[in-house]
């Protein structure tokens, strides 16, 4: 039977690419490669809404990226979490933790 | 003056341009190792990945956005809107008060030469700029 694939809840990729670059600086096909193989399709991203989220959070200053060479000798874009983004990690990883466990709540007692 | 500023959009949309064609390459290497035909991998490539266009323009433009020289030209024009704001308020003379008019008439033309630039989508300022994604 075909897994069912969620559509990725506005705001939720954000936090997904801050935890994926939590241990390590990837370029955005391994940002996306890591997604895919953490949630095993059960989410649906499309590949391109990446990039403008990386840019965006470029630009308020949670991750920086700088040029390096990817694994087949080509020049990539590797994406590094910064301390404000470190920071920004762990604001919305409670906020995530605190909705889901008010949605959790009220789906108990319906 | 437009030639820089059409010059350094296209410097950013080549480099955004890289970035997202290698990601399309891994994509397309992939699908093919797992046993897709060539044109089935770049049906779904294509799939996968959305609209190239979109997110190209649509990543210029934060990178413009975040440009620091367009940042500093932001805050220039809210300083003469203010100073010219000030000027009218302030001042006795008719001649002063038109001055103050004059600057806050300039920093809205300003405001708005920005706004219609990040509306027009750089394939208008381009010639022979390829416009769509080409796989193989």
């Amino acid at each position: 039977m075909a897994k069912e694939r969620t559509d990725l809840m506005q705001g939720t990729l954000e936090l997904l690419i801050l935890k994926t670059l939590e241990r390590e600086s990837l370029h955005g096909y391994g940002i996306v490669q890591r997604i895919h193989e953490t949630v095993e399709d059960l989410l649906k991203v499309e590949d391109g809404s990446l990039y403008p989220a990386l840019y965006r959070m470029q630009e308020r200053g949670w991750i920086k990226s700088e040029w390096g060479v990817s694994e087949n000798n080509r020049r990539a874009r590797f994406y590094k979490l910064t301390r404000a983004g470190q920071k920004q990690l762990e604001r919305e990883r409670a906020n995530w933790e605190r909705v889901s466990k008010a949605i959790s709540r009220i789906l108990q007692t319906a | 003056m437009q030639n820089l500023l059409t010059r350094k959009r296209r410097e950013l949309e080549l480099e955004v341009e890289e970035e997202l064609r290698l990601h399309i390459d891994f994509l397309l290497r992939d699908n093919i190792q797992r046993g897709m035909s060539p044109e089935a991998a770049r049906t779904a490539t294509l799939k996968r990945f959305g609209n190239f266009d979109r997110v190209r323009n649509e990543c210029v433009e934060i990178c413009r956005r975040s440009c620091p020289l367009q940042r500093a030209f932001k805050i220039c024009l809210i300083l003469l809107a203010l100073t010219g704001l000030i000027v009218r308020i302030v001042s006795i003379d008719r001649h002063v008060a038109h001055i103050g008019v004059t600057l806050i008439a300039i920093a809205i033309a300003g405001r708005l030469l920005l706004y219609v630039r990040s509306l027009t989508p750089s394939r208008f300022l381009q010639k022979n700029k390829p416009t769509s994604l080409s796989l193989f």
